[in-house]
């Protein structure tokens, strides 16, 4: 090897050990120096990403609309667009009021938070949200809709946070299960494609008695996510040698989250 | 090549920002245009081996500020098994490994050869991705691989395979701006308007 090669070899070996070795607090401090620097490009990129969701809507209703025109008339179909833009609105309006329903009805302080963009990573299962260290949300906040739990706050910058969904397998939460006195953690699965992913919920007892369509609420242990919370329904157990596992059913759908809500730590918002 | 070397570095820096713009196909099971690992192996045929290792401890830096997670600190009283993610800095080691890959092929490029320069930068992409993913999966002390994986990393390395003959294009006009010779026998026109 020649020389200069192996010199450059030793030095980005150093500044990859370097880069290694950094603490937990150390490259947060990073991250967050990164995504301030990259605010500007981050909001015109969930800008478009937005559009492209939306634009994709469209195609797949014109697509529909396509087949009808086929057998109505064009005034018909007018109709049936205005119609459609009409139930569109219906929907969404329902959708904001239930929202505004569940944070007034909620005993938690919440702050709303709209998704900006979807899996930001190669591996992890992450949303990016609107709302930052601005509106006092901090790391590992619970995130949370009207139907259940979405994740915790993985990393918090001034207008913007990182979210880990409950769909990842790094995301743990301590459960109970309705009716039942079984408690477990509950976390997401590796590589889970599906379009509805299901959760795992580990360390039941090895003859955990569970029938399909028991709700799994969150048992507040840990400190982190509050009790009682909706995390999903039991589909089946699988029992083990020496504990028993069951397949969840999410309560939340992560494909089509729009709006969540983030419970910011007691702290900051005093 | 001080010159060719810096642009490189503005390439770089505005495929971070393009990254950005980019999101993941989730009906192609969340694969994405990896847009900066792309335009980092181009670049990796073009300079010396030295260069290679500066940018792709910036590539990695930078890749690493953008994904890598914190770490729990769970109770362990509570959760009895801590699940780990990628430490910040693996993704400098991943890149270093596919630039070095990368640059093992640089003749073909000088030769002329830069469409199978492309093919190799989707192979690269691909061990790049199945190489992040197999430590993933060891670190957490499973391993994982169903058809979702392989289609993630199959398409992802398609899409660096498609966007790497215009990252060249590119970097052909960078040569051509900044003067420099990235292809034998191809010395860009000086400034008289006649090639040596």
């Amino acid at each position: 090897m020649k020389p200069l090669n192996l010199i450059a070899l030793l030095c980005f070996l150093g500044g990859a050990t370097w880069a290694l070795t950094r603490s937990d607090t150390s490259v947060r401090s990073i991250q967050a120096a990164y995504y301030s620097a990259l605010s500007p490009f981050l909001k015109a990129g969930s800008a478009i990403e937005t559009r492209a969701r939306n634009f994709s809507k469209e195609v797949k209703h014109s697509t529909e609309l396509e087949v009808q025109l086929e057998c109505t008339n064009a005034e018909l179909d007018k109709l049936k667009q205005i119609e459609q833009r009409f139930s569109a609105l219906e929907t969404e309006n329902a959708r904001l009021r239930s929202a505004l329903e569940f944070k007034q009805n909620t005993p938690f302080t919440l702050v709303a938070a709209r998704i900006t963009r979807r899996q930001t990573t190669n591996w992890y299962k992450t949303v990016e949200i609107n709302k930052g260290e601005e509106s006092y949300i901090g790391n590992q906040n619970p995130v949370v809709t009207a139907e259940g739990l979405v994740g915790k706050i993985d990393l918090s910058a001034k207008e913007f946070s990182t979210v880990i969904l409950l769909t990842d397998e790094k995301c743990q939460v301590a459960a109970k299960v309705e009716g039942s006195p079984e408690v477990g953690i509950v976390s997401g699965q590796r590589a889970d494609y599906g379009k509805i992913p299901k959760l795992r919920m580990r360390f039941l007892s090895k003859n955990a008695n569970l029938k399909k369509g028991q709700r799994v609420f969150s048992n507040g242990r840990g400190g982190i996510i509050p009790a009682n919370i909706l995390l999903g329904t039991i589909e089946s157990v699988e029992p083990g040698a020496l504990d028993s596992e069951a397949l969840v059913v999410p309560a939340v759908n992560f494909n089509e989250l729009v709006t969540v809500f983030v419970i910011p730590s007691a702290k900051s918002t005093q | 090549m001080f010159r060719y070397a810096l642009f490189l570095l503005l390439l770089i820096l505005l495929a971070v920002v393009l990254q950005q713009f980019l999101p993941a196909f989730q009906p192609l099971y969340n694969a994405r245009i990896f847009l900066l690992l792309a335009v980092f192996l181009c670049i990796s045929v073009t300079v010396p081996l030295p260069v290679v290792f500066i940018y792709a401890l910036i590539c990695g830096f930078l890749w690493d500020a953008q994904c890598a997670l914190s770490t729990d600190k769970l109770d362990l009283s509570v959760f009895p098994t801590t699940i780990s993610s990628l430490r910040f800095g693996t993704s400098i080691l991943l890149f270093g490994l596919a630039g070095a890959f990368m640059h093992g092929f640089q003749h073909l490029f000088i030769q002329g050869k830069w469409y199978v320069s492309s093919v190799i930068a989707g192979v690269a992409t691909f061990i790049y991705n199945l190489v992040e993913y197999s430590l993933v999966d060891f670190i957490r002390g499973s391993f994982t691989v169903n058809r979702g994986v392989l289609q993630q990393i199959g398409y992802t390395s398609l899409f660096s395979a498609l966007v790497a003959p215009l990252v060249f294009a590119a970097l052909f006009l960078i040569a051509r701006i900044a003067d420099h010779q990235i292809i034998a026998g191809k010395r860009p026109p000086n400034r008289f308007g006649y090639s040596h």
